[in-house]
């Protein structure tokens, strides 16, 4: 909102700076973004609020400064004048007054058109507005001095010369004059003349009954129309406007006769028109908003903590408008009735006033206090977990990605999701958007791969190959009925290429699944579950013997793997890419495992290790087992040491090597005493499981 | 000249003709090789000039022999001439030996200004890294912090919070809708409503989480960004609460000079209302950085953070608590921008674009 310095001064007498006038309006919330000079005027842009409507004009921010300053306004134009001498009832006809409370018409006759004079055009250039011709920007003017907006029809071109206010009928059509034909319908008001719609009310006249240079008899609109109808018609035509801006949210009933008298009076002297016949009518009348405060200085002190005496909020309130009801002291002596004047459409309960009084009175006197001592503070329950594991994944390399909760529709089909977080038994089972921002991501992510993929595509586009990425963050999903959509906190990892050292440009060793693998781990134990661990599982976005479930305890929580190369030809990965998504909401659910000490060894251990050469398929899993099933006491810890492929051994083979570790709590064992024990396990394990010892 | 003195006399010229290759050694750019091989033929050579088998030694023997009288002075020669040996000896020994142990220096001397060697560290997303910061301050400050749903019904979303069908904040063109007509949160306010419905009051609550709006991605926008949202209520709060709240965050934030602004405002869910600013933490207040207009505050010294207020009575009734009994405040603003605004990001899209090379500057 512009609003020219030069301008306010026509309206009240100021003595404040243009720079003090700036610094004030900002004080009482009227914010001024910006002061730019224009000739020997100042601009100030103003950011209002949207309850603020009545500051839409130079009145309305002249009224704050009266305020402020303790002074009153300037009255140029006196309402009384032209008050309707004759009322032509034939002229105006408003059938829908539930949509038009008041409309008033002024015919003007031997109306010249032609430019405006140069004064004016400045005004209007000044606060950004473009001369058009000299009625155009007399109703533009007048709408920028007092808030009203106003439209003027060619007299001569209404049929009947008369106006009807009504709904449109369905079907009917207007020109409107930025020349785009417009259906109407019958939510819609219309001002029409006898047989036709000639505008859209409050949004926009018609093109065929505009002023044009030829005419010479003016209809002059002043009126109030419903708010919430204009804005339904302003959104249902896709068409808003400086007036349907003013009319929804609200202008002043009670100042349409002034502004009108003002336009008059501005076309009779600069367009040699003459005042002929004016009519009001006025069905729907004003009826001030009121609001009853018992005690409005308490009510500021206990809202804001100002002390603000009951003369002093009055002050305040009286010069904003807001006055006493002559009734209060009659209706209820313990509390006061105060009226909201014609042009706030935002003061309704106490507390409205006590901003007004507080604004006024100024926020900066407010002095700062903490609260009193209250309860102790906490974090989310697994905040603190979650920074752990955080902290732990950057420890080893992952850079935390934030990515969009929408993702394209065709990204979600190839995941597999993380276990209980779809209910297959849904026709719907995602959360989709009607529409979105972003072509085609209307899809609520079940999953947080396609984004986290997304930005490794996105950095190797950028010639990074060697990627380390964790994303924590909310999944949807559908429920049934009507309920509101399932969210889920997920952990996901993606990685690819190779170790990387800080400050060392020669990359590591390839990473592999168990780089993956080995950063769930470190990061759930950073979070205190240590009880970690995978199944081969065939997940389909995952290679086929590269791909697992992450179970806590025997709860499968989520997988890991390598991208199927069928995913990775999506996102035109050439290099192993690995990944990683699980539940991590669940996974912290839990208290995290207990931690039990164990006494210290008294004496040394014995220990042997043994290679076994294995199918590919004999896990090391299936090994330690098989070791503990022997059920030797003595043997206390079996690890894993090594897995070898290669030379030496067969290509569907491979050996693993695993340490033994006896030990007595009793003595030192011996030699020959271990032999037999470690000889009875290599035995059965390679009985067992159909395996031999390497040699 | 006796025979003896002669004999001794000997020794000493053999000695320093076997030594003289040593005497003549130049050890300028001697190869640690050669030294190392020039110390052992030195040692070896002591013990052919000094060993027990020695001319030296066998000179010593001779000492008894001679006349009583001559005794003396012989003896004093035998001991000056072994002296001699043996002193020179330590001399080329010694050179020798720094040689040998300065070219070894030299040999493993290694480069200190070469990087530690440690695997490359991951970074914590700047939201991230800010979000924890908020949450720690707040947490002392005896907040709880909340979070709860991102899809959101029209109630908490907007009814609940006093935001009436025809405030502009509802218009379907800013929210997005899921096709079964639920709301993507617009903003963390309704963690209010969830928070006080749950935890009933007092309550004293901050909650960080994803919004949502319909706005095409800019240098300025992203449809999706965070928000904090804080939330006190209690009996007797007033705006000096909240002001003093908001000003003792930002002073542990950016330092105890750290000055705030309330400025009179409008939203739906609090009455009064005030947007609040905090002095630039670039220039302190001043506008100006180095002589130039400072970039964060554009030259005004302020910095426009978020939006503040005491909380509406309606929403306070919509979830059961008697607005005449308790008052509250809240306020709320957005992570990315003042996070942009701290490491001078010119274009918030980055956020969650996931480069690492823009996440790497932050930890
Ligand atoms: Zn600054």
């Amino acid at each position: 909102m512009n609003i020219s310095y030069n301008w306010l001064k026509d309206l009240i007498d100021t003595r404040l700076s243009v720079e003090e006038t700036a610094c004030e309006l900002t004080r009482v919330g009227l914010a001024v973004e910006g002061v730019h000079p224009h000739g020997d005027d100042h601009v100030f842009d103003i950011d209002l609020t949207s309850n603020r409507p009545d500051c839409l004009s130079h009145l309305g921010v002249a009224r704050e400064l009266a305020v402020i300053r303790n002074s009153k306004l300037k009255n140029k134009n006196s309402e009384t004048e032209g008050k309707p001498k004759a009322e032509n009832q034939t002229l105006v006809n408003i059938e829908d007054a539930d949509l038009c409370h008041r409309f008033t018409a002024r015919i003007l006759r031997n109306v010249k058109i032609g430019q405006s004079p140069q004064w004016l055009v400045d005004r209007l250039e000044a606060i950004g507005e473009r001369a058009i011709n000299n009625v155009a920007d007399i109703t533009n003017y007048v709408m920028h001095e007092l808030g009203q907006p106003m439209h003027s029809f060619d007299l001569d071109k209404l049929t009947e010369n008369r106006i009807v206010v009504r709904r449109a009928k369905n079907g009917e059509t207007i020109t409107t004059l930025d020349e785009v034909e417009r259906k109407l319908d019958d939510r819609m008001l219309a001002i029409c003349d006898a047989k036709k719609p000639v505008a859209v009310a409050g949004v926009m006249g018609g093109l065929a009954s505009g002023i044009t240079e030829t005419t010479t008899n003016v209809l002059l609109e002043v009126a109030y129309f419903d708010r919430a109808n204009i804005r339904a018609t302003s959104r249902k035509l896709n068409l808003a406007t400086e007036a349907s801006y003013r009319f929804e949210r609200g202008v002043d009933i009670e100042n349409l006769i002034r502004a009108s008298n003002r336009a008059t009076e501005l076309i009779c002297e600069l367009a040699g028109g003459e005042a002929a016949e004016f009519i009001d009518v006025y069905p729907t009348k004003f009826t001030p908003s009121e609001v009853e405060s018992a005690d409005i200085s308490a009510a500021t002190r206990r809202l804001t903590g100002l002390d603000v005496s009951t003369e002093d909020c009055n002050r305040i309130l009286n010069a904003l408008g807001i006055v006493v009801s002559d009734e209060s002291a009659i209706r209820d002596p313990q509390s006061t009735i105060y009226l909201s004047p014609s042009w706030r459409h935002d003061i309704a309960i106490e507390e409205d006033l006590v901003e007004e009084v507080a604004r006024h009175a100024g926020y900066e006197k407010i002095a700062d206090e903490l609260p009193p001592a209250f309860g102790a503070g906490e974090y989310q329950p697994t905040e603190l977990r979650e920074r752990r594991l955080r902290y732990c994944l950057a420890a080893l390399g992952f850079d935390e990605a934030l990515s969009y909760s929408f993702i394209d529709l065709r990204h979600d089909g190839p995941f597999q999701l993380v276990p209980h977080l779809v209910d297959g038994t849904l026709e719907e089972k995602f959360v989709t958007l009607r529409d979105s921002v972003i072509e085609g991501a209307v899809r609520m992510r079940p999953t947080i791969l396609p984004g986290l993929l997304e930005a490794v595509r996105l950095n190797m586009n950028h010639q990074r190959r060697d990627i380390k990425l964790f994303e924590i963050g909310k999944v949807f999903a559908a429920v049934g009925g009507d309920g509101l959509p399932k969210e889920q906190k997920l952990l996901a990892l993606a990685l690819t290429g190779s170790e990387l050292q800080e400050g060392r440009s020669m990359t590591g060793r390839p990473l592999d699944l168990y780089d993956a693998k080995g950063a769930i781990e470190a990061a759930l134990g950073s979070a205190g579950i240590a009880s970690v661990s995978c199944r081969a599982s065939e997940a389909t976005h995952l290679r086929l013997g590269q791909s697992a479930e992450i179970l806590i305890g025997d709860q499968v929580l989520g997988y890991v793997g390598r991208l199927s190369e069928d995913v990775a030809a999506r996102y035109k990965f050439r290099q192993a890419v690995f990944v990683a998504e699980l539940d991590i909401a669940t996974a912290l659910a839990g208290p995290g495992d207990l931690i039990a000490y164990k006494p210290l060894a008294k004496f040394p251990g014995v220990a042997r290790d043994v290679s076994f050469v294995v199918p590919r398929r004999v896990e090391l899993g299936a090994i330690l087992s098989e070791v503990s099933e022997v059920g030797i006491d003595l043997c206390r810890k079996a690890s894993f040491v090594d897995v070898y492929e290669g030379k030496g051994l067969a290509e569907n083979e491979r050996s693993v090597t695993i340490r033994l570790e006896y030990r007595s709590d009793e003595r030192t064992l011996t030699e020959e005493e271990v032999e037999p024990l470690h000889q009875m396990i290599v035995d059965q394990v390679t009985n067992k499981l159909g395996i031999v010892v390497r040699v | 000249m006796s025979e003896e003195e002669r004999q001794i006399q000997g020794i000493r010229e053999a000695f320093e003709q076997e030594f003289e290759r040593f005497a003549a050694l130049n050890l300028d750019g001697m190869a640690l090789s050669d030294a190392e091989a020039r110390l052992q033929e030195l040692r070896e050579l002591r013990i052919r000039q000094t060993g027990k088998r020695s001319a030296i030694a066998g000179a010593m023997k001779l000492i008894g022999r001679v006349a009583p009288h001559e005794r003396s002075a012989f003896g004093q020669l035998v001991q000056s001439v072994e002296k001699l040996i043996a002193g020179t000896i330590d001399a080329a020994e010694i050179l020798l030996s720094d040689h040998i142990s300065a070219a070894r220096t030299e040999l493993e001397r290694l480069d200190v200004t070469l990087p530690g060697r440690r695997p490359r560290t991951g970074h914590l997303h700047p939201i991230t890294i800010l979000r924890q910061r908020i949450e720690d301050i707040f947490v002392a400050m005896g907040y709880a912090i909340e979070d709860d749903r991102e899809i959101e019904t029209d109630y908490y979303n907007f009814d609940a919070l006093n935001i009436p069908e025809a405030h502009p904040a509802r218009e379907s063109q800013d929210t997005f809708y899921t096709t079964k007509g639920f709301a993507l949160r617009s903003q963390t306010s309704t963690v209010q409503i969830r928070a006080m419905e749950r935890r009933g009051v007092p309550i004293r609550i901050l909650a960080p989480g994803r919004v949502f709006r319909r706005d095409t991605p800019d240098m300025t926008h992203t449809p999706m960004f965070h928000q904090l949202e804080g939330l006190c209520v209690d009996k007797g709060i007033t705006m000096g609460h909240l002001k003093g709240t908001v000003t003792e965050w930002l002073k542990r934030m950016y330092g105890p000079d750290t000055v705030t602004r309330f400025r009179p405002s409008y939203f739906p869910f609090t009455e009064p209302s005030a947007e609040f600013d905090f002095s630039c933490f670039k220039c302190a207040g001043t506008g100006v950085f180095e002589s130039e207009r400072c970039r964060p505050c554009k030259g005004s010294g302020w910095i426009e953070l978020g939006g503040s207020g005491m909380v509406h009575p309606n929403v306070l009734r919509s979830c059961g608590v008697d607005p005449t009994v308790y008052s509250g405040f809240a306020f709320g603003f957005g992570l990315e921008r003042m996070t942009a605004l701290m490491y001078n990001i010119d274009d918030i899209r980055h956020m969650f674009e996931n480069d690492v090379r823009f996440l790497e500057q932050f930890r």
